[in-house]
């Protein structure tokens, strides 16, 4: 699906980073549910919904977090980044970014090799607070 | 006292304007580009660790579908090695190989797959040879010449005093030995690049790289065009810590380019970077350390080793910094420091992070909080006894600059509630045993006594801004918006009037790579100087408008003023255009030098330096082994901050890489087959590794000779991390580990209630 994405639909903010499933540079949401598109063949995805970080974006779901990742010094080289956002959209939308033990277990699977987590940690903590109240 | 200036748009956390583009997936990598018609390609690689090769046959792979070129040695035009100092790897290897990994042809096909198996169907016809796994092989009676030169890349001495006589008359020497392990990069975006010839005949490279113009040179020495022929584009990387600084894949993009004379894309596999990239050097270091009754230092022996692979590539460096390092920055009056670089079939190490600094500061940082054990005196006082002061004369015979900072970075550390209340951290459960640790870095900024001569651009546009010019590379670390600030702030305008070209030997002049933490010192001292030079063109033009002597006009805010009236710069920038004068101003910076290096070494000593003190709280599971890093409280001293936010995502990146270093990342060999190429069997840091508490507080510093009093922070934090978490270890368990990375398996055997007769301290 990773391949399908990025080379016939040309949406590359998923990533390659590892096409084994470690990293979660290519997370995408699967009917709703975060799934490493390097590990799911696009032969099962027929008749499902699939949304990548350009839909969240077109779709306007994406208003606090990115500002947030910005303005906190999130993004260093950016290339881990798409795949963090899509799985922190996932996390606050299921309420699991309220604390911060829950929000770095609902991230562990996405690595950000910069380094950068303390400041995606507060991004999305930011993000998860300004969103309360109307998304 | 210095006065407090008030500056308007450094100090300031204007957000990095490319934030929000890569957030949201909108910023282009050279992986995301699928050009029409584009040719894909693939690299055939050694499985062995050394053998001779008798044969290449491509034939059968040349029948593939889809095959348009295969590339070998016999196509390369110019030379057919490759090396930032010393050509010795192979652009393809030809007659023998020296690593798993090491690259013999290349294949362009239409489609991905059809390169992979035409690929596997070059035959190439081996020899195996007996290879060298260890330095202590290497270095053996027996061992084969990995090159006809020996196993001894580089052997160099620096010596001051008598150390004989200075250890000999010492109150203490303690006595260690040190090992520190492999790092790999493990960037999120492998080493990846697109190439195509344009109607000129431009070979156009865009690939993930550290330093766009040294890149060019290489390739063009390989390839055979001119300089100008080639065009490098650096810009947007994901990731690179060092691990882009030599060539990766540039030269063979450009060979199957110029083969194919089609666009090519060529990206290596996870496993492949794991495989053929580069790593951190390993080292072994034997240290001997005395002190006086009084706490001074008297006299250092340090003998180290660093396992280079088989072609040195940035060895000479990583060895001249471990060695400027493993002094400290303290007053030592007799030292003996002997390094030695030594070829393996271990893959090639080149530049990390950092270079020799984290191994040999993992060595010197150990020795002082053991000396500080062994004197019964607290560890931040012992290196209050002992640092650097300013103006004074350096271990190397140079003279040091301002040092204050180093001296305020140890207060603040020392004032902290965490150093103040150590003692009275309560685990929850009794297997649990908490420990605080410190430890203390320094980073010459720059390449020390090699030439470096960087050159930048300002560009004042008619239309309503400023452009940026400057080659060294943003692959993460915020250059674009820190190096707009300092622009803003020099001709008083807006950040957002500011844009940047980055990166592109077509637009940019050479300002150098991303390296050595040197990106904000010198891209911005010639930045500013470019200013000036704007300033004082735009001055000109603005006299002849107000009928008035140059002398006459002020500037400030974006605004040229005399008597007569005034006009802003962009106006002037038109008038100066209308008369056909550039409008585009070059400014340089001189890199303030040593006359010469001290002998033996290349670029020792350095000049500049950023200084820290380091913090850190871990609990440690005595019966896992596991260590768990609580806290990371970092003092650096990086001269001015020019955005707070940015350096401080700096210094959380450096101090997690230093974290993952520390306690679980090591790229392991088992008879020189690498073993960890993949996120699976290499262990980075992942989001429940990060502390509960990470904090970096800059102290006030500011350097004579960087722009606005900047330094540089790209390398500082990741040096302190592993030498700090040892103490910390020691600290919670009373056993002090001198081996990296401290896995559990190594904590737990370490502890005398588990194997009493391991438990060395």
């Amino acid at each position: 699906m990773l391949r399908l994405l990025r080379e016939d639909a040309g949406l590359t903010g998923a990533k390659p980073g590892c096409e084994a499933g470690e990293c979660g540079a290519c997370t995408v949401l699967l009917d709703g549910q975060p799934v490493t598109s390097c590990l799911v063949l696009a032969g099962q995805v027929d008749g499902s919904e699939v949304m990548t970080v350009e839909g969240l974006e077109r779709h306007g779901k994406l208003k606090h977090l990115k500002h947030a990742f910005a303005d906190e010094g999130a993004v260093q080289c950016g290339y881990c980044i798409p795949g963090f956002v899509v799985m922190s959209y996932a996390a606050i939308r299921d309420g699991k970014a309220s604390d911060i033990d829950g929000l770095k277990k609902a991230l562990e699977g996405n690595i950000c090799r910069c380094g950068g987590y303390p400041k995606i940690l507060a991004a999305v903590t930011a993000s998860a607070e300004s969103g309360k109240g109307g998304p | 006292m210095m006065r407090l200036l008030n500056y308007r748009w450094i100090q300031r956390p204007v957000p990095n304007p490319l934030g929000e583009e890569k957030a949201t997936g909108v910023t282009r990598f050279f992986s995301d580009m699928f050009p029409q018609g584009c040719l894909m390609a693939k690299t055939v690689r050694s499985p062995h660790p050394r053998a001779k090769v008798k044969g290449i046959d491509v034939s059968q792979a040349l029948r593939g579908p889809g095959v348009q070129a295969i590339v070998t040695a016999k196509d390369i035009q110019g030379l057919n090695a490759y090396g930032v100092f010393f050509q010795e790897a192979p652009v393809l290897a030809s007659t023998e190989v020296n690593y798993v990994g090491e690259p013999l042809a290349l294949v362009a096909a239409e489609t991905e797959e059809q390169a992979e198996a035409a690929a596997e169907a070059v035959r190439v016809d081996y020899e195996q040879l007996p290879f060298i796994s260890s330095m202590e092989e290497a270095l053996g009676p027996d061992a084969p010449n990995i090159l006809p030169d020996g196993n001894i890349a580089r052997h160099c001495v620096i010596e001051q005093g008598d150390y004989r006589k200075a250890l000999a008359e010492s109150h203490l020497v303690v006595k260690n030995t040190y090992r520190t392990q492999k790092q790999k990069h493990m960037y999120l975006e492998p080493e990846a690049g697109m190439g195509y010839l344009d109607e000129a005949g431009v070979l156009n490279l865009f690939v993930g790289g550290q330093n766009p113009y040294r890149d060019r040179l290489q390739i063009a020495r390989s390839v055979g065009l001119p300089k100008e022929k080639i065009r490098v584009v650096n810009f947007p990387v994901g990731g690179a810590f060092g691990g882009k600084d030599e060539i990766t894949l540039q030269i063979h993009l450009a060979l199957l380019v110029l083969k194919t004379r089609r666009a090519v894309k060529l990206v290596w596999s996870r496993e492949e970077s794991g495989a053929a990239g580069y790593s951190r050097h390993a080292f072994k270091m034997d240290m001997e350390t005395g002190v006086g009754r009084d706490g001074k230092l008297t006299a250092n022996r340090a003998v180290l080793f660093a396992d280079t692979g088989p072609y040195m590539s940035f060895g000479p460096s990583v060895m001249d910094v471990a060695m400027e390092t493993v002094n400290g920055p303290y007053i030592v009056p007799h030292y003996f420091i002997e390094g030695t670089l030594v070829r393996t079939n271990n893959g090639m190490s080149a530049a990390f992070r950092g270079f020799g600094a984290p191994q040999a500061n993992f060595a010197v940082e150990s020795q002082m909080n053991i000396i500080a054990e062994e004197l019964g005196l607290d560890k931040l006082e012992l290196r209050e006894k002992n640092i650097w002061r300013s103006r004074a004369r350096a271990n190397f015979g140079h003279e040091l600059g301002n040092c204050e900072g180093l001296r305020k970075c140890l207060e603040k550390a020392s004032r902290s509630a965490l150093w103040k209340y150590r003692g009275n951290i309560r685990p929850a459960r009794p297997w649990l045993k908490s420990g605080v640790g410190v430890a203390v870095a320094m980073k010459g900024i720059g390449f020390g006594v090699l030439p470096d001569y960087p050159a930048a651009a300002v560009e004042v546009h008619p239309e309503g801004h400023v452009t940026a010019l400057f080659s060294n590379p943003d692959y993460g670390q915020g250059l674009i918006v820190s190096n707009a600030q300092l622009v803003a702030e020099k001709f008083g305008i807006s950040p957002s009037l500011v844009k940047v070209s980055n990166a592109d030997t077509n637009f940019v002049p050479d300002t150098g790579g991303s390296s050595a933490s040197r990106s904000t010192y010198t891209s911005g001292g010639a930045l500013l100087d470019s200013c000036d030079k704007a300033i004082a063109a735009l001055k000109v033009v603005a006299a002849d408008a107000l009928h008035t002597r140059p002398d006459a006009v002020t500037y400030s805010e974006g605004m040229l003023r005399a008597d007569a009236g005034e006009l802003d710069i962009f106006r002037a920038a038109g008038l100066l255009k209308e008369k056909g004068a550039p409008t585009k101003f070059v400014g340089t910076f001189a890199v303030p030098r040593f006359d010469s290096p001290v002998s033996g070494s290349l670029e020792i000593p350095h000049m500049v330096h950023s200084f820290a003190a380091l913090l850190g709280e871990v609990e440690v599971d005595t019966l896992l082994g596991t260590v768990r890093v609580k806290r990371l409280l970092f003092y650096p001293d990086i001269g001015r901050v020019i955005n707070p936010v940015i350096a401080s995502a700096q210094c959380d990146g450096g101090l997690m890489q230093g974290l993952g270093y520390a306690i679980m990342e090591e790229h392991v060999y088992d008879a020189s087959v690498p073993k960890t190429r993949n996120f699976t069997t290499y262990l980075v840091p992942c989001p429940t590794d990060s502390p509960v508490e990470i904090g970096t507080e800059f102290v006030e510093s500011t350097e004579a000779t960087g722009p606005f009093g900047a330094k540089g922070v790209g390398e500082i934090p990741i040096i302190p991390v592993a030498s700090c978490l040892a103490d910390a270890v020691r600290d919670a368990t009373g056993v002090r580990l001198k081996q990296l990375p401290m896995s559990p398996g190594r904590v737990l055997s370490s502890l005398p209630d588990q194997k009493p007769a391991e438990a060395t301290a």
